[in-house]
């Protein structure tokens, strides 16, 4: 490894750092934009998405862009506000699995033995458990809601989170300054938030722009399958009623399937680059 | 490795026993009246005999812990289960769908891993050149594509604008088909689902297999065979690319059973009647024992493929047998 590793001149590893900056700054623009759009909605887009503005089914025009959809709202003004609900659950519910995937991660490090044990048993219950699957049967039960989506999002992608931090902290716990300060009597909060946490920082806001990647496609399934908020509407469920009422069966899928569905690409892909630039920096294998 | 092996195994003994758990405590601690969240049925429809006896059938009315335990001796014992909605033992709705979802995750399957480590391998030997990158770079574009979108567009290009293909279901409803006439059917419903799933499943068998082969290309065997002379495509596809297998497999067993979940989806754009629609059915319908049972069957699929990926694995790295 480390032969092959010398062998490489320097000026070709230059080059390659570029190429994972470049798509890391490409995936910086996509998110910016997409901020911008749901911040400023009401101002982007033309029309109230929940009003009637026009009559349902109608081709682009000067007036709706992405022409209206079968009740006769705006499409392009949904697509506008739709960013909000996408960008809102994706990365709320990456909130949430980090602060799950980090708590156990740092813990089942720190103490490998028996509590670490048992949670890397559970972390790996979760890993295997069929995913889809589950976030369905539960989105089922616990019905359509914004919070909903969000945390059953949120508590089955944590686990891989969590085992990637875990490795990162069962390697600092045995580093010199960890076992001085333990010398020294400190107690172990104080060795895990002072030398442990900063140094997990930069990994896990790596694995948390991965996971908000997942989550707005998590998102976009549940809401495409009608278990998302039924009042708010997001890029998944404007694909839903254009399933429900055929759009793609008509020359309206350039309008109503089409839009939707880059967007939803655009987000997952500008966090994936993002996450893959950090990747990169932390560990490269370009 | 033996004990190695047991941990393993208790493990999915553990994976199974939390999904039956999950099964059994989710309708019971939700919000909702349990008898229709376990029977699937409208309660406000029922006349209070209906009632009482619908929850002597389903058991309500004994304590907690001897409804687990009937549960999962129903669950041992194979029996999945009546569907109230459709008046049918479960069982033989799975029975029914199963083959369908077979089919399209099993044809996806050996798609995907024919590119993906054709592709893979031909990205790590080009590794940092110009077409290794462009590959990367839409590999993680197409990780990002949302599955359910990609199908709706296939069908609009396909089956609409084209008319080449099929849009719905796995056979031509009402006809009378037979022998090869009837195999080619079923084949045109089947290519549209199996063209999306297999573009969903390729960046990931992409990315492991240039991975697997990098690693294994710092390896000193691959300079040995070097130094020995032998030639760069031998060197290759006989010592990289063989070496490269295991994790690659792995990864395919994985995917495998990530399909089976994943086809929820796809079989709900295709309307195409396997195990996937069958949970979108019941969770639209409300039919609660439907939808565990077909979760249930899944968990075992991902199950047997995670087991077969350890089996699998020594075979093809002897050396991870030294641990």
């Amino acid at each position: 490894m480390s032969a092959a590793e010398q062998s490489i001149p320097t000026t070709r590893r230059r080059r390659r750092v570029s190429v994972a900056d470049r798509l890391g700054l490409t995936g910086l623009i996509i998110v910016v934009l997409l901020v911008v759009m749901a911040v400023f909605a009401p101002w982007i887009a033309p029309y109230d998405p929940t009003e009637r503005v026009g009559t349902p089914f109608q081709p682009p025009s000067a007036a709706h862009w992405l022409g209206t959809n079968d009740v006769g709202q705006d499409l392009f003004s949904e697509l506008v506000f739709g960013s909000r609900v996408s960008l809102t659950v994706g990365v709320v519910a990456a909130l949430v699995a980090l602060l799950i995937g980090t708590s156990v991660g740092v813990l089942a490090g720190y103490y490998p033995k028996r509590l670490g044990a048992i949670l890397m048993r559970t972390v790996d219950v979760v890993l295997i458990l069929p995913f889809l699957p589950l976030l369905i049967v539960l989105a089922a039960y616990l019905g359509r809601s914004l919070i909903n989506t969000i945390v059953v999002i949120g508590v089955l992608i944590w686990a891989g989170p969590a085992r990637i931090i875990r490795s990162q902290v069962l390697s600092l716990r045995s580093r010199e300054y960890v076992l001085a300060s333990q010398t020294m009597g400190a107690p172990d909060r104080w060795a895990i938030m002072r030398h442990v946490l900063p140094r997990t920082a930069l990994l896990a806001t790596g694995t948390f722009v991965r996971a908000v990647s997942g989550a707005i496609l998590l998102e976009a399934a549940l809401s495409f399958l009608g278990l998302g908020d039924p009042i708010q509407k997001s890029w998944g469920s404007i694909l839903f009623w254009a399933q429900s009422r055929g759009a793609f069966l008509t020359p309206a899928w350039k309008w109503w399937v089409l839009p939707p569905g880059i967007m939803i690409l655009l987000a997952s892909l500008g966090f994936a680059l993002i996450a893959f630039a950090m990747e990169e920096r932390i560990n490269p294998r370009l | 490795m033996r004990r190695l092996g047991l941990r393993r195994l208790g493990q999915y003994v553990l994976v199974f026993g939390v999904a039956v758990t999950l099964n059994f405590l989710l309708p019971r601690i939700m919000p909702g009246n349990p008898l229709a969240l376990i029977a699937g049925v409208d309660v406000g429809l029922m006349t209070p005999d209906e009632r009482a006896e619908l929850i002597e059938q389903v058991g309500l009315n004994r304590p907690l812990i001897v409804q687990y335990f009937e549960y999962w001796k129903s669950i041992l014992t194979g029996d999945f289960g009546f569907s109230y909605r459709s008046s049918r033992p479960i069982s033989e709705i799975i029975a029914e769908r199963l083959p369908w979802t077979l089919l399209i995750t099993g044809a996806a399957l050996v798609v995907s891993a024919v590119v993906g480590i054709i592709v893979g391998a031909f990205s790590a030997w080009r590794r940092g050149k110009k077409s290794d990158l462009t590959l990367l770079t839409g590999m993680i574009s197409l990780e990002s594509l949302p599955s359910f979108w990609l199908g709706m567009l296939l069908i609009s290009i396909f089956s609409v604008q084209l008319g080449w293909l099929p849009s719905f279901g796995a056979v031509t409803p009402a006809s009378d088909l037979t022998g090869w006439a009837q195999v080619g059917d079923v084949v045109e419903h089947a290519v549209l689902p199996t063209v999306t799933l297999t573009v969903l499943s390729i960046p990931g068998v992409y990315l492991t297999m240039r991975y697997a082969m990098l690693e294994v290309l710092g390896e000193d065997f691959i300079r040995t065979a070097r130094a020995k002379g032998a030639s760069e495509r031998r060197v290759l596809f006989g010592h990289v690319a063989r070496n490269a297998m295991a994790p690659v497999v792995t990864f395919l067993a994985i995917r495998f059973a990530f399909s089976f979940g994943g086809a929820v989806i796809i079989e709900t754009v295709f309307s195409y009647p396997g195990l996937g629609r069958l949970i979108f059915e019941a969770v639209s319908g409300r039919d609660y024992p439907v939808m565990q049972a077909a979760f249930l069957v899944i968990t075992i699929a991902v199950l047997v493929a995670n087991l077969f990926a350890d089996i699998i694995y020594p075979i093809l790295d002897p050396r991870s047998q030294e641990e």
